[in-house]
């Protein structure tokens, strides 16, 4: 222990003053000569004990506060090498970045380890002192962030006191570098970054540094514990199962073990709300490996959701990654005629070959997706003339026609489909070169939701070198369509598709709710869809194979046509198959719905109704912070209000955040210079002087008790 | 010399009286300020006046036959006459240390009790009667006559008379106890124990002057059975105002007058519990005696002595004539 102001230890000998107090009352008391001494002294033995305690006690707390003042103001401190973070008191900014991700619901001695983490940051905040402005920076991933420091430390400790683990995975590095932005914009010239996280592998990306040489000082606080097995389910997935009968679906969940040691993991299946089967699976270390379970969907039902979870006993130590939800539904096929006007022998020289191929990827039966190829001659059958007769094409039989590169139709032939689609049928047009704009503006215009012009060629006239840099891209489509559903606003799967040939557009047809979908870079319209009676036409301006666009060889060509076509036939894969991530935004189409209801697990939900809903095709979901699953409730145009089961979907926790194996020390950014330099003392210095002066208001509170009694 | 004056309400005040010269002066003063005329001796015997005639029954003395009145009536009358006896009084003096304390009051409680009892032997003297003092204290060794087991705690006594100069005598000797101060912590036991059996054949009046600060009780026990041998038994139980009220304020270090105990204490700590212990004491004082039939008098020495003294007196006539002793 050291004293900052030594001098005042002079003041120690005041503490003579009690005593020689003590010791002249004593001599200076009165004496008395008394008859009735008996009478005191049978008084006094009951009471002298006390009052000599009485009197020492007194004594002995007046010569400690004497001392104490002495020692209060020479300012005592004591140091302390306790292993922890070293704190510097005083004015300074700071950043406690805590990791809040659903790892940090892992419990470490009967508690989360975020309580562990928020109390080393309160405790950090207290040494921080008054002075330094300071903000709390969540490190989940897409966490809210402060958009300043403050010093209103009260309030800091309540949003720690209020911090509960989120189910989003850790984004470490994002944080730090918000951190680093937030103490850029202090006017300290000490800045700290002080860390509190599980420091997981998933949670740093090292090649993303959050700041450079003068960057601050990043202090990390040492709370991980040595060792954090984990068992998760990262996958399931859920498909037909025609050998388990006519219901019959198979559950194939992945079971990782991110632990050390080998386990034999206990898994049960639940469908709605009941186990119908458990298995078991044994991993070795560091091992995932995949479990499937057969089972039959309930009679009467078409969807509902289900979930793998783990039943260890004990129970994993982080259990919000041991269940994981999915919508198993019988989905219904799609009956897709394909009218291909570019035959070809060599097959992928075909009109249709890539959109025949992405309707049924591998040729699968349980695609999903039911498709008849016919030349446009052969289109011919679905006249009436022909009823009856050898091919003759019964439309009723299909959901969906799609025009690929089809010479305009004869009147006739365009009539009956025009019947079909206002009859509530689907139709996709595409052109090619075989397509004549006058003859199209002629027959075909009733099919159309916009006539066409002649097509433009970008490449016109352009050298070899040239001739991707002046292709077309798409780049605007509306995020919120079913048909776009899979895609966010940057998909690259599309934005980086070329397009060197498209048809223009002309004026608008007599068609009704007619919808710009997707724009090329140039402006012009690359998808638009409209109604035409009970039914939809949709309306691509370039071609479905690889002659004017290289679109098909892209990944995002296979989930367009497929959501295209679903969408056409009224048939969504909707959300209900999609496997989401909290806090990923989820389309959920309003067919005919003036009303929409979310209710999600623990009371999370949204309700869509006015503005809100009316004149779209669907709405967006985004409040998906809780794993589990979200049912959705529709009020159509007569008022009913019932359950959306094809509607309901399910969310998961991202499974990157499972894996708690820890990142490298070279993965951490390197700690800065802070401005003012990073603390560097070995030991810390604690001042006494406030306890002292406590204990000090303590003993005078004491001596008054004292004097009373 | 100017004599203190006396006030119908106030009477003497002890300061006052302290600044008179002898002990006999200052009895006087008392006695004749307060009271006289108020004792007569009631016991009928031989004496000088006649009283009445009575019937001559066998056993009467021939020498009281009327025979004057034999000769008119023929009859033999007896006379009778109303004899006035001499009653004996011991003044009884507490003169133990703790007697000699003096806290609220400008006169030691010895001195209190000494004058008391000194006006006491005037009046009885200037009567006729025959009075003797005994004082206890830790003296008694030497003085105490006879055998008996207070004989040491006999420190002073003077044998009763009724002769005027045995007034002076008496009032010398008191005068020296006083003078001498309290010692010792002898209770007045002995020397009531000491008329005890003096006046086993003759009833006497006997005056005890003290605190009664007695370790044993054995004081209110004698007295007790002095009253049961038929002696009328008055009690002075002398106190200074101090030990009444216990004052006191301040870190003060109390010592005994009688041992040599220290006691360092603030009184206010304990002034309760003392009061609560001396009004138990008083109680039990004043319950013994009366249960006993002895006339009890608390007595604080601020008290003016006249009024203390009428007080006895009057209590005295009070008492019906079975009480007067003979």
């Amino acid at each position: 222990m050291g004293f900052l102001a030594p001098l005042m230890l002079i003041g120690v000998a005041a503490l003579a003053v009690p005593i020689a107090i003590h010791l002249i009352g004593r001599r200076r008391a009165r004496i008395v000569k008394f008859a009735a001494l008996d009478f005191l002294l049978a008084t006094k033995r009951r009471t002298a004990r006390r009052f000599r305690l009485r009197e020492r006690l007194l004594l002995l707390v007046r010569a400690i506060a004497c001392a104490a003042v002495a020692i209060a103001l020479a300012k005592p401190y004591t140091s302390c090498s306790r292993k922890g973070p070293q704190v510097q008191r005083g004015p300074q900014a700071a950043v406690l970045v805590i990791d809040d991700s659903f790892a940090s619901g892992y419990v470490v001695d009967g508690q989360p380890w975020l309580r562990r983490a928020t109390d080393e940051a309160r405790r950090i905040l207290t040494q921080l002192g008054p002075e330094a402005e300071v903000a709390i920076v969540r490190a989940s991933e897409a966490a809210d962030h402060p958009t300043e420091l403050t010093r209103d430390h009260l309030r800091l400790r309540d949003q720690l006191l209020a911090l509960e683990p989120s189910a989003r995975p850790a984004d470490t590095t994002r944080a730090l570098a918000r951190a680093s932005q937030l103490l850029a914009a202090s006017s300290h010239s000490r800045r700290t970054v002080y860390l509190a996280s599980l420091l997981t592998k998933s949670g740093l990306r090292p090649d993303d540094a959050p700041w450079g040489k003068d960057g601050p000082a990043l202090v990390e606080l040492e709370l991980r514990p040595s060792t954090m097995p984990n068992l998760a389910v990262t996958s399931l997935r859920v498909d037909a199962e025609p050998g388990a009968g006519l219901r019959g679906v198979a559950f194939d969940a992945e079971v990782a073990n991110f632990g050390d040691v080998p386990a034999k993991v206990e898994l049960s299946l639940s469908i709605g709300d009941r186990v119908v089967a458990r298995g078991a699976i044994d991993l070795a270390a560091r091992d995932r490996r995949t479990k499937r379970f057969l089972a039959a969907l309930p009679p009467g039902t078409r969807a509902t959701d289900a979930s793998i979870a783990i039943t260890n006993t004990p129970g994993d130590a982080l259990a919000v990654d041991d269940r994981r939800w999915v919508r198993a539904s019988l989905r219904d096929r799609v009956r897709v005629l394909l009218v291909d006007g570019d035959p070809r022998t060599v097959r992928h020289d075909d009109e249709v070959f890539y959109i025949e191929a992405a309707l049924r990827p591998g040729d699968r039966e349980d695609s999903g997706t039911q498709v008849r190829t016919i030349t446009a001659e052969e289109l011919a059958g679905i006249e009436p003339r022909t009823r009856g007769k050898a091919g003759a094409i019964d439309l009723g039989e299909f959901d969906v026609v799609v025009l690929a590169n089809v010479a305009a139709l004869p009147g006739e032939r365009a009539s009956v489909l025009a019947d079909w689609v206002r009859a509530g049928g689907g139709i996709m047009i595409a052109p090619g070169d075989r397509f004549d704009a006058a003859a199209y503006d002629r027959t075909m215009l009733p099919l159309l939701p916009q006539s066409l012009r002649d097509p433009i060629d970008t490449t016109w006239g352009a050298t070899a070198q040239d001739r991707d840099s002046r292709a077309l891209r798409l780049v605007k489509w509306e995020a919120d369509h079913p048909i776009f559903a899979p895609f966010s606003k940057t998909a690259p799967e599309l934005a980086n598709a070329k397009f060197y040939k498209i048809a223009l557009l002309g004026p608008t047809t007599d068609t009704s709710d007619r919808n710009v979908l997707a724009r090329f870079n140039n402006g012009a319209a690359a998808l638009v869809e409209a109604s035409i009676g009970a039914g939809r036409t949709l309306l691509f301006t370039s071609t479905l194979d690889r002659d004017w666009n290289d679109l098909p060889i892209h990944p995002g060509f296979l989930p367009l046509a497929q959501q295209a076509i679903r969408h056409l036939a009224r048939k969504h894969v909707g959300s209900s198959t999609a496997d989401h991530m909290v806090g990923s935004s989820v389309v959920l189409a309003t067919p005919d719905l003036k009303k929409l209801e979310v209710r999600g697990p623990g009371g999370q939900g949204a309700i869509f109704e006015g503005d809100r809903i009316q004149g779209r095709t669907s709405v967006r979901f985004g409040r998906t912070e809780r794993p589990g699953v979200y049912r959705v409730l529709g009020t159509d145009a007569t008022g009913t209000t019932g359950v959306r089961d094809e509607l309901a979907f399910v969310v998961n926790v991202d499974p990157r955040g499972s894996d708690l194996a820890p990142a490298p020390a070279t993965a951490l950014p390197a700690s800065g210079t802070g401005g003012g330099g990073a603390p560097s003392d070995e030991s810390r210095r604690i001042e006494l002087w406030h306890a002292l002066a406590a204990a000090l208001l303590l003993l005078l509170l004491l001596e008054g008790v004292l004097i009373q009694r | 010399m100017n004599l203190p004056s006396i006030s119908a309400t106030s009477g003497i005040d002890p300061a006052q009286l302290a600044r008179l010269g002898s002990l006999a002066i200052k009895a006087r003063v008392i006695v004749e300020g307060a009271l006289s005329g108020l004792h007569r001796a009631s016991v009928h015997g031989s004496s000088v006046e006649f009283a009445e005639h009575k019937e001559y029954s066998p056993g009467d003395e021939l020498r009281h036959v009327d025979w004057k009145a034999y000769g008119k009536l023929d009859r033999y009358y007896v006379k009778q006459y109303e004899q006035e006896s001499q009653l004996t009084v011991y003044l009884v003096l507490d003169a133990s240390a703790s007697m000699a304390f003096t806290g609220g009051a400008t006169m030691a409680k010895l001195d209190y009790a000494g004058l008391c009892l000194a006006a006491l032997a005037y009046l009885v003297i200037q009567q006729g009667d025959r009075a003797g003092l005994l004082a206890s204290g830790e003296q008694s060794r030497d003085h105490a006559p006879g055998p008996g087991p207070y004989r040491e705690s006999a420190r002073t006594m003077v044998p009763p008379r009724a002769r005027s100069t045995h007034l002076h005598d008496l009032l010398g000797v008191l005068d020296g106890v006083i003078k001498q101060g309290g010692a010792g912590d002898a209770s007045p036991a002995a020397a009531l124990a000491r008329i005890s059996e003096l006046s086993r054949r003759r009833r006497a009046l006997i005056v005890l002057a003290s605190d009664l600060f007695d370790q044993d009780d054995e004081t209110l026990r004698v007295l007790a059975q002095l009253r049961a041998q038929r002696h009328d038994v008055s009690v002075l139980h002398v106190l200074d105002p101090h030990e009444l009220a216990f004052p006191y304020d301040g870190l003060t270090q109390f010592e005994a007058l009688e041992s040599s105990q220290k006691l360092l204490v603030n009184p206010a700590a304990i002034k309760r519990d003392y009061l609560e212990r001396m009004g138990a004491f008083l109680t039990k004082c004043r319950g013994t005696l009366a249960a006993a039939g002895v006339d009890y008098h608390l007595v604080s020495t601020d008290r003016p002595l006249d009024r203390t003294l009428l007080d006895l007196v009057v209590a005295r006539s009070r008492l019906g004539p079975g009480r007067r002793a003979g």
